[in-house]
């Protein structure tokens, strides 16, 4: 009996119980609203349905929520992802609108290769302000959120850059293997960097810079460069989600490509199950995150409800979930024994006496 | 010599160690780095319209003239507004991203609202009142639940947005009479080429601005407004005995008020109320804070260094128009603009810290 | 002893009724009793004096006045009447008010506003400045302070800041002035200029309890003491009455002369280095500004040096020094004769030094993570974000330090922040062995954790100097060190006073006379070179 209690208490604390419940649940209702919204069928060689267009539909803000993830592990945040989804896009638009041959797969490589090589300048320049300059993550990546589409919009020279180049348009809703060619990059990309990360130290050292700079520092951690590090992947995994997002349209429209999709990034992260304090992150939580917001969207539609209203939901749900994790929340839930104050005011569980005289 | 101590305080005290007046001469020539910012700000708004003279005047008609200073302010009556309330939250060392997505909730709902016919009274109260509860939720989720101001902000931003969205996605013009009255109403000054003008926006911004000025350098609350942007968050505010939290709440509140007045300003000057608008205001609004010489760490900064922040900001827009330049090359301008604030502060601060810091940290 | 001020304050309290009195304080916290019926008097007009090591209870015990903590058990009368604050502004109410160590006011608005915000002068809603700024003026004056009240309080030094808080507090006209580590940042002109306000405060009938590190200061101020331990009251006298060595004695807990019998072991074990051979890390004029003098040390292999001194006295800013948390802005630093700039904590681990500091909680464990992780971060953070450590490797690294140490629970994948302290500074400990440093400074590592762990520990040093490592032991606990050490370097208000070739000669009574400079023990401390400790401090060879 006990022991099925622990194994249920310790499969809802695990850290993507309800992210799984709440993805799981929300897939049944859509099914039971929707008859046959599970189905998969063959077309033309390729997997279609509606569980295969979430899942082509999830790999973009998979994408950003995995540098967004690695940068809130260090304490940080990057706001600029959207906007830099709209500068590579530009920028590989732009020059294969001026290149000889759209079509031919080396000059599609390197329109490719430019956008990520943008999306890697525009982060190292936010790591730049934030690990050298010492400025706060947010103000220094809202700076590119905002100017970001003015550069885009420069790019572009204020036109939405339509071109044709059926390779390209691949990238994003061409199939391989019978799958979206847009879940297979989202896949090798989430698994190469989660192997990077998990199966490298960095991962580790990511997660002491975030729960105690001063600790990892003294341990002798390089923090600087390892931050910057994040930002700079954070830029090229953006730049990487601006192409695959706006390839099958073929249009770089600086305005609204990757518009409020920081919004999803940070959904997405906190849905996996990770703080927006920094420290512990769960990789395998991002995808059920991106999945589930994705599912979300969808389910909008499918129960009628007016589309304009997912962003609404969204924000609601990260709101819930910032009140839920505040130290406030929780100590209504734990209501302790005692009235008496907490002797110490930090969060913490400060258990250990002697921590309270260090400053005696 | 044990035997010599005299009893306490009859012994001559050491002159204290800063010199308890210094001259204005000696302010003028070892000037405090507080005022740096506010010289940038300055030397910047002097330095565009030098330029502006010299480029854009005409045999007829000088670049700087009442009508620039008239129509700077009738463009930017609504980003003045937003930048004194995000002052507020700035000095007691927080951030506000939510005001250009509640400009863009007021507007609509002000169209929505006046379409269905409300008096136009009502309609403009609850315009404000709906910036007001937007600034409310901010200030409760970053006071009583510990949630950090930028992420607050973040989530209301895009509640404002998704509720807008909600609203509508097309612009909504406002043809309410008694709206238009109010929205082209103004004064005439001067005949001819040079007649420049002042509207109500102009007299509402600069109104708010006063108030605002009144309230940060002449109240308690205001002084405990900067005490909440002092080292340690603030924290030696509580320990004063001052009312911390509630002042905390308060500054979220008059943002979003603020941007509540900002959102009918802006649907004065459109006469419309659309869902995309304001996209990136709030950076425009930060930006001519800390142009105008607020430090983002807070405590630091002058409401009225505000306003000139703003006349920069104008300013870039305008010598923008009048090169005939993309009106996104405005948005890249700002960027730069606050990066080299930005970068100005840090660099005051960097030189500011191992004096103030304790030794050891 | 002579002057009759000290003496009237000192004879007062006999007749007069104190303004505080505590009785019977017990405070409870989950898991620890940390006040276990403590008594404290003050008296109007007298400086109190509240000593203890760390952990004794003293802040605990100010926190039971001023409202911050609730009190399990026990009696706080204010002028003779049973109050019970809800908190600091409570207390501040009833006329207690509190500076602490860092200045609680806001730097960055003006001397005028810090002292007057909450009671300025008003007109209607708005401040009237010239009035708010003649009563700081007159505020301050009080304290002899010549101020510009508009000038920004950060453009004055600490001392003063401290004296405006000071005089903030006094803005409510305080009957009790409590003074918590108040000249813990201030260098000695600055702590005379202090101790004139706080005697002028005393003489005009204000009760100050002051709460200090620094042994002169404390006998240059107070009139009377407390004296706490572990918890527990252990001693109220006046000061003339209190030698320093007995202070000593009480807040360690053993007199000297028992102190003195433990001393064997690792003296006996280890000799003394060759006085020939080269130094494994030598300093020469090494010292920063503000956090210690410039000093020479030299640290051989298979030595532990020992280094004493109360709190504060500039034990931990010397080590930060010699590790690379803290650059020097003066001296050298030579490693295996080597001229060598250590910029940051990764370049001295790199050259085998490694530093496990005082603090553990702010900056030694990273709460969310595992022992594991704990254990392999500098040993990971040596090789670097791309070269982990094999798993399998970790796992004989984590399992040997476990099992060496006795760390519990013996469950590797644990949250360090749910261990126990003293199983977190074995763990710790492992995280620096695990780099096999060639030097290894501990700062404080028995604090706070119990016996048991406590004698492990003691014992692992003397095992890894037998193995030739250099271990550089920082303590509180004198007979520790002594235990420990072949050399003994004594540190007192930042300064280096003494190195001590640790002998049949040295007791812990020498160690302590040097760290009270006690002139009857130490000739060559000269009070006159002491501004901070005025000749009305008792001595015993003093004509009286």
């Amino acid at each position: 009996m006990s022991a099925v209690q622990t194994s249920v208490r310790r499969a809802t604390g695990h850290a993507l119980f309800w992210p799984t419940t709440a993805l799981v649940v929300l897939l049944v209702a859509c099914s039971v609203a929707s008859p046959g919204f599970l189905d998969v069928s063959v077309r033309d060689g390729a997997l279609v349905g509606q569980p295969v267009d979430l899942l082509r539909n999830s790999v973009t803000p998979l994408l950003l929520a995995l540098g967004m993830c690695l940068v809130i592990a260090t304490g940080g945040i990057d706001l600029s992802v959207g906007a830099v989804m709209a500068i590579s896009l530009a920028v590989s638009l732009t020059y294969l609108d001026g290149a000889a041959d759209a079509s031919d797969p080396a000059t599609v490589v390197t329109a490719v290769v430019l956008g990520l090589v943008l999306g890697l300048a525009v982060g190292a320049f936010n790591g730049m302000l934030v690990t050298l300059l010492g400025v706060q993550p947010f103000i220094a990546t809202m700076i590119l959120m905002v100017a970001g589409r003015g550069i885009a919009m420069l790019i572009t020279e204020g036109q939405i850059t339509t071109v044709t180049s059926p390779p390209f348009k691949a990238l994003g809703a061409g199939s391989l293997l019978g799958l979206p060619q847009a879940v297979v990059i989202g896949a090798v990309v989430f698994v190469v960097v989660a192997l990077v990360v998990r199966r490298t130290a960095l991962g580790m050292l990511l997660e002491s810079i975030g729960v105690n700079r001063e600790s990892a520092r003294l341990s002798g951690v390089r923090a600087r460069s390892t931050t910057w590090t994040v930002y700079v992947l954070a830029g090229v995994l953006a730049a990487l989600a601006g192409i695959v997002y706006g390839a099958p349209t073929m249009a770089a429209d600086a305005n609204n490509i990757g518009l409020f999709f920081e919004l999803n990034a940070i959904v997405v992260v906190v849905l996996g199950g990770t703080k927006l304090d920094g420290g512990r992150f769960y990789l395998s939580g991002l995808v059920v995150g991106a999945l589930l917001l994705t599912t979300i969207e969808r389910a909008v539609i499918i129960f009628q409800l007016p589309s304009t209203t997912t962003n609404l939901f969204k924000a609601a749900v990260l709101i819930a979930i910032c009140i839920a994790a505040s130290p406030r929340a929780r100590s209504w839930v734990q209501r302790r024994r005692s009235t008496r104050p907490e002797p110490a005011p930090s969060s913490a569980p400060a258990k250990d006496p002697s921590a309270k005289e260090l400053t005696a | 010599m044990t035997t010599t101590s005299s009893p306490a305080g009859s012994r001559p005290a050491p002159a204290p160690r800063d010199p308890s007046s210094p001259s204005l001469l000696q302010r003028l020539r070892r000037p405090d780095v507080r005022y740096l910012p506010v010289a940038g700000t300055l030397a910047t708004l002097v330095a565009l319209l030098v330029v502006g003279q010299v480029r854009y005047s005409t045999a007829r008609q000088d670049f700087v003239s009442m009508k620039l200073i008239s129509n700077l302010l009738i463009d930017n009556s609504f980003l003045l507004v937003l930048a004194v309330g995000m002052t507020f939250v700035v000095l007691a060392g927080g951030i506000d991203l939510s005001v250009g997505a509640v400009v863009a909730l007021v507007g609509l709902t002000v169209a929505q609202l006046s379409i269905a016919g409300w008096p136009t009274p009502v309609v403009l109260v609850v315009g404000v009142l709906v910036g007001t509860a937007c600034g409310t939720v901010i200030g409760v989720l970053v006071q009583h639940f510990d949630v950090q101001p930028f992420i607050a902000s973040l989530a209301v931003l895009f509640l404002a947005r998704g509720a807008a969205t909600v609203i509508g996605t097309r612009s909504l013009p406002i043809d309410d009479p008694g709206f238009s009255a109010i929205a082209s109403w103004s004064l005439r000054f001067g005949e001819g080429r040079t007649s420049w003008r002042l509207n109500a926006s102009i007299f509402i911004a600069l109104g708010v601005l006063a108030v605002a000025y009144l309230v940060l350098h002449h109240t308690r609350f205001g002084r405990t407004v900067y005490g909440l942007g002092a080292a340690d968050r603030g924290h030696a505010v509580g320990l004063m005995g001052l009312r911390a939290e509630r002042t905390r709440v308060l500054v979220y509140v008059i943002s979003g008020t603020c941007a509540g007045i900002a959102g009918l300003l802006f649907a004065f000057y459109t006469k419309s109320g659309y869902n995309l608008t304001g996209v990136g205001m709030e950076l425009d609004a930060i930006a001519a804070v800390v142009i105008g010489g607020t430090l983002l760490t807070g405590g630091y900064g002058y409401v009225l260094g505000t306003g000139a922040g703003v006349l920069v900001y104008g300013l870039i827009q305008v010598l923008n128009a009048r090169e005939g330049l993309d009106s996104w090359w405005t948005r890249v301008a700002i960027g730069g603009v606050l990066l080299a604030f930005v970068v100005l502060q840090r660099v005051i601060s960097l030189k500011k810290g191992p004096g103030a810091a304790p030794a050891r940290t | 002893m002579s002057t009759s001020t000290t003496e009237t304050r000192a004879d007062r309290p006999a007749t007069d009724r104190p303004v505080v009195q505590m009785s019977g304080i017990t405070i409870d916290f989950p898991g620890v009793r940390a006040l276990d019926g403590v008594s404290l008097r003050l008296f109007p007009g007298e400086v109190h004096a509240l000593m203890g090591e760390n952990g004794a209870g003293k802040s605990t015990l100010i926190k039971a006045l001023t409202g911050v903590y609730a009190i399990d058990a026990g009696q706080v009368l204010v002028d003779g009447g049973e109050v019970a604050f809800a908190g600091p502004s409570d207390a501040q109410r009833a006329g207690i008010s509190t500076v602490y160590q860092e200045v609680n006011l806001c730097a960055n608005l003006s001397v005028a506003e810090n002292v007057m915000l909450g009671h300025e002068v008003r007109r209607g809603p708005f401040v009237d400045w010239r009035a708010t700024r003649r009563r700081a003026a007159e505020h301050l004056a009080r304290l002899n302070l010549h101020l510009d009240p508009r000038s920004p309080l950060e453009s004055h030094t600490i001392a003063v800041q401290q004296l405006v808080a000071i005089a903030r507090a006094m803005v409510v006209d305080a009957k009790v002035l409590i003074l918590d580590e108040p000249t813990s940042s201030l260098d000695r002109a600055e702590v005379a200029e202090l101790f004139r306000v706080v005697r002028q405060l005393r003489d005009s009938g204000v009760a100050v309890l002051f709460v200090s590190h620094f042994m002169d200061q404390v006998y240059a101020i107070s009139d009377r003491m407390t004296v706490l331990r572990n918890g527990r009251l252990v001693e109220e006298r006046l000061t003339r009455d209190l030698p320093r060595r007995e202070l000593i004695s009480l807040m360690i807990g053993r007199s000297g002369e028992e102190l003195a019998g433990v001393e064997e072991t690792a003296r006996a074990a280890i000799g003394l280095h060759d006085a020939g051979a080269q130094p494994l890390v030598s300093a020469r004029g090494l010292g920063r500004q503000g956090s210690v003098e410039p000093f020479d040390l030299d640290v051989h292999r298979g030595e532990i040096l020992g280094f004493a001194g109360l709190l504060g006295s500039g034990r931990t800013e010397a080590a930060r020094l010699l590790c690379g948390a803290d650059r020097p802005d003066s001296g050298q630093l030579d490693v295996d004769g080597a001229a060598t700039r250590l910029a940051t904590p990764l370049q001295a681990l790199q050259r085998g030094i490694a530093y496990s500091t005082e603090d553990r909680k702010k900056e030694g464990i990273v709460g969310d993570l595992t022992v594991r992780e704990n254990i392999a971060l500098a040993l990971q953070a040596r090789r670097g974000a791309w070269r982990p450590v094999p798993a399998k490797e970790l796992d004989a690294v984590v399992d040997r330090y476990m099992v060496a140490l006795n760390i519990n629970p013996k469950n590797p994948n644990a949250l360090i922040r749910n261990l126990s302290g003293g199983n977190q500074q074995k763990v710790l400990l492992a995280r620096w062995l695990a780099t096999d440093p060639r030097l290894l400074i501990l700062d404080e590592p028995t604090r706070g954790i119990d016996v048991g762990a406590k004698a492990e520990i003691q014992r692992l040093v003397v095992e890894l100097a037998q193995a030739g490592m250099a271990v550089l032991f920082i303590s509180s606990e004198m007979d520790e060190v002594l235990r420990l050490s072949q050399r003994v370097v004594v540190m007192r208000d930042r300064v280096k006073v003494a190195e001590l070739v640790n002998d049949e000669t040295v007791t812990t009574d020498t160690v302590m006379a040097t760290i009270a400079a006690d002139p009857a023990a130490d000739p060559a401390a000269d009070p006159a070179a002491d501004p901070a400790a005025p000749a009305d401090e008792p001595r015993k060879g003093g004509a009286a």
